[in-house]
Parts: C-alpha cells; sequence; structure tokens
C-alpha cells in the first residue's frame, strides 16, 4: 500500500490499534462474565431441581426409589423451553431411572455442602448444562449413595448472556466512541504547533531570511533552531556573493574605464603612430580584461553547490606535459625556465582535465606574472599528487589562507585579476583534492600542491 | 431406552381403537406444464375416518404432492419412528408423553412459518410440537342408568353414585386399564395429580367391580351392547360420534374437571422430504385445515381464529373452567418415568382392590 506517511496518521494509528485491541479485550471480557454471570443464575435452577428430586430418592423394594416430582423438570425447562434430561444412579454408577443416560462427572465433590458439580456437555449433539449431585439416603438403616444427574440445553442462558451482553457492549462501545473523539481532538491539538510553523514558513517572503521568531514547544523549537541555524548559513552565503559581485563589477569597470579614457584621449590625435600605440594599449586592456571575464565566470561555476560534473580517467602526467607544452612560448618570451618533472609511473585519477588544464594554467601564469624565474611543473604518483613550484617571491605563511579569496591580491600589483588562486581552490574542492600552500625549496618562492584523493596502483 | 421402551410395549395401547396397519395413499396429479412432484409420507395415530377429510382437503389444495398416510397405534409408531428416523415426513400422535420425549431428545425440526409464529403458546413447544386438535375425555352413560339414578354430572356425582349404588353397578361399570393402555395410565397419572379423591374414585370402581378394558373402542362396543352402563374416560372425539348415532347413549362432560388431550404433531429432524413435511404441517395448523378439523372431524379445532361447534373456543365457552388440557411441558416425561409408573400402578392397584375387597 502506498501512501503517503503522515504524522497524523502514525499517531492515530499507533493510538487507535491499541486502542482496539483493548477495546477487543473488554468485548471479550464482557462476553465471559455475562456467560458466567448466566451460568450463575441458571445453575440455581440446576440446584433446585437436583434437590427436589434427591428430597424423593427413597429405598423400597431393596432398591433406590424415586417418585420423580415434575415440578422438578418444569423448573428446568424454564420460560425458554429448554430440553430437559434427568437420571438417577446408584452408588456404583448404574442407571436406576430417567430419561437419558447422562454421562457422569469424573470430578470429585470436594467439600463443599452442598455437593454439586456443573459443567457443560455436548450430548447427543446436544449442547448441555449438567448437573450432578451426589447425595446418601438417610434411612434408618440404610445409608445408600446415589447420584442425580440433571442437564438442560443452554438456550436460556444465552439469551440472558447476550441480553447482559448488549447491554455491556453498548456501555463499552459508547466509551470507545468517546475515546476516539478525544484522541482525534488531542491528536489535532498536539499537532496544531506544526500547522503553526508550518503557515509560518510559508507565509514568509522568499526572500527573507530573518530568523524565524514563533514561541513553538520543545520538540518543535529544536527544529525552529535549527531552521534558524540554516537560514544564518544562507545570510553568510548571499553576504558573501553581495560581495563578490560587487568585487567583480568593480574589477571590470576599472579596465573598462580605462579603455574608454584610452581611446578618447587617441581619438583627440592624429597621429597613426599614436593611434596604434593606443590601439595596442587598448588591446591589452581588452585582453586582460576578457580573461578576468572568463576567470569570474568559471568561479561562479566554480562555486555552484548544484555543480556535479562527471569526473573521467586521466593520466596527470600527460596533463602537466600538455601544459608546459602550451605555455612555453609566453615564458619563454618572458626568459622564464619552464619544465616538467613528471612521476616515472602514470598517475592516473578520475577529474576533469579542462578544469585541471586551468588550474595548471593560472599557477604557472601566476608565477610568471609574479617574477619568477624558474617554474617547475611536477607530479607524484603516490598520493597522486600535482604541484606547481616556483622561486618568485612567494607569500608570506600568514597571508596565504587570505590569498584563497577572489579578489585578494598579493601585493599591489595591476595586473593579476586576484581570482586566479580561488579559481585553483574551486577546481581542488571539484576533484575532493587538497590545495596546500607552501614554500618552494630552499625556502624561496611558493609551491601550490594539489594532493588528489586515493591511491595510484 | 430402546428395551424400555420395548417393555413399555407391554402396557401400553393407547390408541383407543386398535387396528392394524391401515393405509392411505393419494397419488400426485400434477398440473400441467408443472414438472416437479413432492412426496409425503406421514405416520399417525388418527384413525383413517378422522384423517380422511383433512388428508383430501390437502391434496386438493397440493394435487402435486403424493400423499402417503399410515395409521399406527402410538407405541409401534414410537417404535418404528426410533428404528427408522429418516422415513417419515410428519409425526402425528395421541400420545403426548412419547412425542413430547421425541421432540425433547432432539429428533424434531422447528416449523418457521406464520401459521407456526401465530400458534397459541399454551398449543405448541419450541416451534417443533404442536398440539392441533383438542379432545375432551368423557363419561358415557347408557339411559337405563339415567332412568334408575339420574344422570352423573361430574366426578363427585359418580363418586356418590358408586358409593350408594355399587352393588347394583357391580360389573356394569368400564373403564381403562392404566397397566395395560398407555392413554388409560396418562389419565391415572394427571387426575391422581389434579385431586387425591381421585384414589376415592378407585377404590369405588373396585367396589363396583368395574371392567378394565384397553381401548375407547372396547368400551363404545360394550356400551352399545348394553353389556356397560357407564363408562369413564373415553376419548371424546371417538365416543361423540357412536352417542351421535346411538340414542341410549349419553355423552357427559363431567362439570367439576374434564381432562383434555391433544394430538401433537411434529416434523421430524431426518425427515426425507422436509419442503413437504413443512406445508402439510403449516396446512394442518392453518386455517383451512383447522376449518376441516371443526367442520367435519371430531377432534375439535384450536386455531384461535374459529369459533363454532367443534372447535376449543366453543367447548371453553360451554364447559370453561372445568377443561383441563394437559400441560405440554416436560410434566409430560414425569409420566414416562419408569419408577414413578411401577410407583402409580401399584398404588392403582392397591386402591382397586382396597375397595374391591371392601366390597366383597
Amino acid at each position: 500500500m502506498i501512501r503517503r506517511d503522515s504524522l497524523y496518521r502514525r499517531l492515530l494509528t499507533w493510538l487507535l490499534l491499541p486502542l482496539l485491541a483493548l477495546g477487543g479485550l473488554m468485548v471479550l471480557q464482557a462476553w465471559m462474565d455475562a456467560r458466567r454471570t448466566a451460568d450463575r443464575a441458571y445453575d440455581r435452577l440446576l440446584e433446585a431441581a437436583t434437590l427436589a428430586i434427591a428430597e424423593q430418592v427413597q429405598w423400597q423394594e431393596q432398591r433406590l426409589w424415586l417418585d420423580l416430582p415434575p415440578a422438578a423438570l418444569e423448573m428446568l425447562a424454564t420460560d425458554a423451553e429448554e430440553r430437559v434430561f434427568y437420571a438417577l444412579h446408584d452408588a456404583q454408577g448404574r442407571y436406576v431411572t430417567g430419561n437419558a443416560e447422562l454421562p457422569g462427572d469424573p470430578r470429585e465433590v470436594g467439600e463443599r455442602a452442598d455437593g454439586l458439580l456443573y459443567r457443560d456437555i455436548v450430548w447427543h449433539g446436544l449442547a448441555l448444562r449438567q448437573g450432578v449431585r451426589r447425595g446418601r439416603l438417610e434411612d434408618w438403616r440404610q445409608r445408600e449413595r446415589f447420584e442425580v444427574r440433571v442437564a438442560h440445553t443452554r438456550e436460556g442462558r444465552e439469551r440472558l448472556a447476550a441480553e447482559l451482553l448488549r447491554g455491556n457492549l453498548a456501555y463499552i462501545l459508547t466509551m470507545a466512541a468517546l475515546a476516539v473523539v478525544i484522541l482525534l481532538l488531542a491528536i489535532r491539538a498536539a499537532l496544531a504547533p506544526l500547522t503553526r510553523l508550518r503557515r509560518a514558513i510559508r507565509a514568509r517572503d522568499p526572500r527573507t531570511l530573518s530568523p524565524l521568531a514563533l514561541s513553538l514547544p520543545r520538540e518543535l523549537a529544536e527544529l525552529r533552531e535549527t531552521l534558524n541555524d540554516l537560514l544564518a548559513r544562507m545570510r553568510r552565503v548571499r553576504a558573501n556573493q553581495e560581495r563578490f559581485i560587487g568585487d567583480a563589477s568593480h574589477q571590470l569597470r576599472t579596465p573598462l574605464a580605462g579603455l574608454s579614457a584610452r581611446a578618447e584621449l587617441a581619438l583627440r590625435q592624429d597621429d597613426p603612430a599614436r593611434w596604434r600605440e593606443a590601439l595596442e594599449a587598448m588591446h591589452t586592456t581588452s585582453v586582460r580584461t576578457s580573461r578576468l571575464a572568463i576567470q569570474l565566470l568559471s568561479l561562479t561555476r566554480l562555486d555552484n553547490p548544484e555543480y556535479r560534473p562527471e569526473l573521467a580517467s586521466l593520466d596527470l602526467n600527460a596533463l602537466a606535459r600538455q601544459a608546459v607544452r602550451t605555455h612555453w612560448n609566453a615564458c619563454h618570451r618572458d626568459a622564464v625556465d619552464l619544465g616538467v618533472e613528471a612521476s616515472p609511473a602514470p598517475v592516473t585519477i578520475m577529474g576533469l582535465d579542462w578544469q585541471l588544464e586551468e588550474a595548471l594554467g593560472n599557477l604557472i601564469d601566476n608565477a610568471r606574472r609574479y617574477g619568477a624565474r624558474h617554474i617547475t611543473v611536477r607530479t607524484h604518483a603516490s598520493p597522486p599528487t600535482l604541484e606547481v613550484e616556483d622561486d618568485g617571491p612567494g607569500i608570506p605563511a600568514e597571508r596565504r589562507l587570505l590569498m584563497l579569496r577572489p579578489f585578494h591580491r598579493g601585493s599591489d600589483d595591476h595586473e593579476g585579476s586576484g581570482l586566479g588562486l580561488a579559481i585553483v581552490d574551486g577546481i581542488a574542492r571539484t576533484h575532493g583534492a587538497r590545495l596546500i600552500l607552501g614554500e618552494g625549496s630552499g625556502a624561496r618562492g611558493l609551491r601550490v600542491t594539489l594532493r588528489f584523493p586515493g591511491d595510484t596502483p | 431406552m430402546r428395551t424400555r421402551a420395548a417393555l413399555l410395549l407391554l402396557w401400553l395401547c393407547s390408541a383407543p381403537l386398535a387396528a392394524a396397519q391401515e393405509r392411505l395413499h393419494y397419488p400426485a396429479r400434477p398440473e400441467p406444464g408443472q414438472a416437479t412432484t413432492g412426496q409425503l409420507v406421514i405416520h399417525g395415530a388418527l384413525d383413517l375416518g378422522h384423517i380422511r377429510p383433512l388428508l383430501a382437503s390437502f391434496h386438493r389444495q397440493h394435487p402435486d404432492i403424493a400423499l402417503t398416510y399410515r395409521n399406527l397405534d402410538t407405541l409401534p409408531l414410537y417404535e418404528r419412528f426410533l428404528a427408522a428416523p429418516d422415513e417419515v415426513d410428519v409425526l402425528i400422535s395421541s400420545a403426548m408423553p412419547w412425542q413430547y420425549r421425541l421432540a425433547n431428545d432432539g429428533h424434531a425440526q422447528p416449523l418457521d412459518s406464520a401459521a407456526a409464529a401465530a400458534w397459541p403458546d399454551w398449543a405448541r413447544w419450541r416451534q417443533e410440537l404442536f398440539a392441533f386438535t383438542f379432545e375432551p375425555v368423557v363419561m358415557v352413560v347408557r339411559r337405563e342408568l339415567i332412568e334408575r339414578f339420574g344422570r352423573p354430572e361430574s366426578h363427585a356425582d359418580l363418586l356418590a353414585l358408586l358409593q350408594a349404588h355399587g352393588d347394583a353397578l357391580a360389573g356394569r361399570v368400564v373403564t381403562y386399564d392404566p397397566s395395560r393402555s398407555g392413554a388409560g395410565y396418562t389419565y391415572a397419572i394427571e387426575e391422581s395429580r389434579l385431586s387425591p379423591r381421585y384414589w376415592d374414585l378407585v377404590a369405588a370402581f373396585g367396589q363396583a367391580r368395574a371392567h378394565l378394558v384397553d381401548t375407547t373402542g372396547e368400551m363404545l362396543t360394550g356400551l352399545a351392547e348394553g353389556r356397560y352402563w357407564l363408562g369413564y374416560n373415553l376419548l371424546g372425539s371417538y365416543a361423540r360420534q357412536v352417542v351421535e348415532r346411538d340414542p341410549a347413549l349419553e355423552m357427559v362432560i363431567p362439570d367439576d374437571y374434564a381432562l383434555v388431550t391433544q394430538r401433537l404433531a411434529l416434523i421430524p429432524r431426518q425427515a426425507p422430504h422436509p419442503r413437504s413435511a413443512r406445508r402439510f404441517l403449516d396446512y394442518l395448523i392453518g386455517l383451512a385445515g383447522q376449518r376441516v378439523i371443526a367442520e367435519q372431524t371430531a377432534l375439535g379445532a384450536v386455531h384461535p381464529g374459529l369459533d363454532g361447534p367443534g372447535t376449543a373456543d366453543h367447548l371453553r365457552a360451554t364447559h370453561g373452567e372445568a377443561l383441563r388440557p394437559l400441560a405440554l411441558g416436560p410434566g409430560l416425561l414425569a409420566t414416562l418415568d419408569d419408577l414413578k409408573r411401577q410407583a402409580l400402578l401399584a398404588r392403582w392397584r392397591r386402591e382397586f382392590s382396597r375397595g374391591g375387597a371392601a366390597g366383597d
């Protein structure tokens, strides 16, 4: 059965089921009680009938003798027109007289004064209630024992029991109905704060991130606090985003303003050589700006928590060599020595080639830009590691973490966007890799290490 | 139980007009287009003369049912039923204790119909046993006795008559022998329960050297022939027919008390054709069957919707308080108790011979 889970239904089920079971038990108990009461009432008739018969038992003509009183049988018949049976047996259990050879009762009469035994029997397909009285003659000389057995059908008893049960049942049903109503109201009342909370959340402006202020019972107050925590985190994230957007627009505005100023200046002059100079300058600025825009884009993409790229198997050695090939020309122009130290074994990881290429590109670019003379791209097999080391100025240890924030520049440098390391950090996170900023060999320069999870075989 | 029933055979013969097995058969005449025909087997202790109008009327109403009626004496009826309880559809008997015992032992099936529900409580037991006739137990006297001693109107009159003129009536009085007749025994036990003066009456019978016979039929024959002047405890339904034809006889329903016996009908649990059986019993206690009983037989109709001659209501209106129907209840079982029977018969013989000894 597919059904939407509901607290209300769950509570109702777990409260109603035991209640119903309890009600069933009560009905069973009432039924047994009714039967017992009816039996007790009607057993009096068996008692009276056996007594009336026993009183008529005599010793006559050398044998037990009975002058059967018809009233004894009338008594047993009751107004329910029961079928009646009786029998007189002697001390040895031999049948003396009667209209049915009823079975004896194997039980012993205790020390009870009336000496009566009752039980339910099935005799020739009839459900009967039997009463057995053991008595003895109180004659001058005769002390003969005898047994009077009587039985009648159970219809009167069952009618009385049904009547009693009906009375009890009405009572039990009323109580059950009352209990169910109270239960429904109680559950509804208990779940009301939940509804209030739901309404409060639903009624909120989607842009509002202010904490919920709502008095709730303890269990729900915890939920409210958790929600408020989440809201606080979302507030922080949004503040970050707002700052990022502010920084980004600021970053873009500066080169754009420079471009337009440079163009204006060039237009005022007539010398084509000046124009060319201006155009070259503008070209450089626009290249930088477009690079900035690309970096901003990739950073936004990396920052998106919904972004889950599909990783593919790739070899870090190949990646490192490719990056060196790509950037060798630019470095060579600046007289920077770019080299690769690949691990002898292939280093295979799960990753996105274009992201890692970009990360390497950023790192190499950064190193070149900040005045390194030697840049080494290195890979290690175990654990899979990608390293870029330079001999540039490096970053003081206390500022390394700050460097990972977007738009934070190492120095008053106008060339970089301050996004490079932030992007590398984002890429590292996408790959589940650890980003470590350290000193280069000989306590100089900067070594950026990306340590990937897992082991290569 | 069977052996004791066999013992009873020695003394029981409660069908007053003893008859060998008599049989009536009405073949089915299915109406055109009606394919099914039913069967119905009835065993009854009821003379063909009494049952014939009923059967004929039923057969007219239900021509598709092939009907077989066997008239048996009460004890053979009882014995035969116990031997083959799946042979018969409706069991009718005037031996009330035996019929009651069959029903009590669970041999009968209930009839659930409107007629059964409307049937008076005093004439049924558990929807299983239905008393459908109302027959007073009467005295029949000859004109000679009335002329000489006057007409005895009550048991007290009879006792006085017997005590005063026991010698004159010696050998002229007839009644049941309770040790041989089931009906006679049933009446004796009932009368002794009604009043201890019954024993005086028995003693007076002894004094008058009463003849003891087995059946109402024997008494009626003797009375008609003039051998007896007074018959005591005759079955009214049989006596009425004879008395009506014989001007020398008169029927007396005692005005102090008159026992009333009733024929009991039941459907055995193992009846082979229960549908037909239910239809017949329904008819028997329905207005139609009861009207036939009132108008064409001397059995006496019980149906509360009928009044007029031949009905219980009519008899009640004329004899009122005196009528004592045998109670249809477990008291009847007490009647069947062996020891009780022996005790009662011993007492009866003692009282009878005491009177006889005193008379001699």
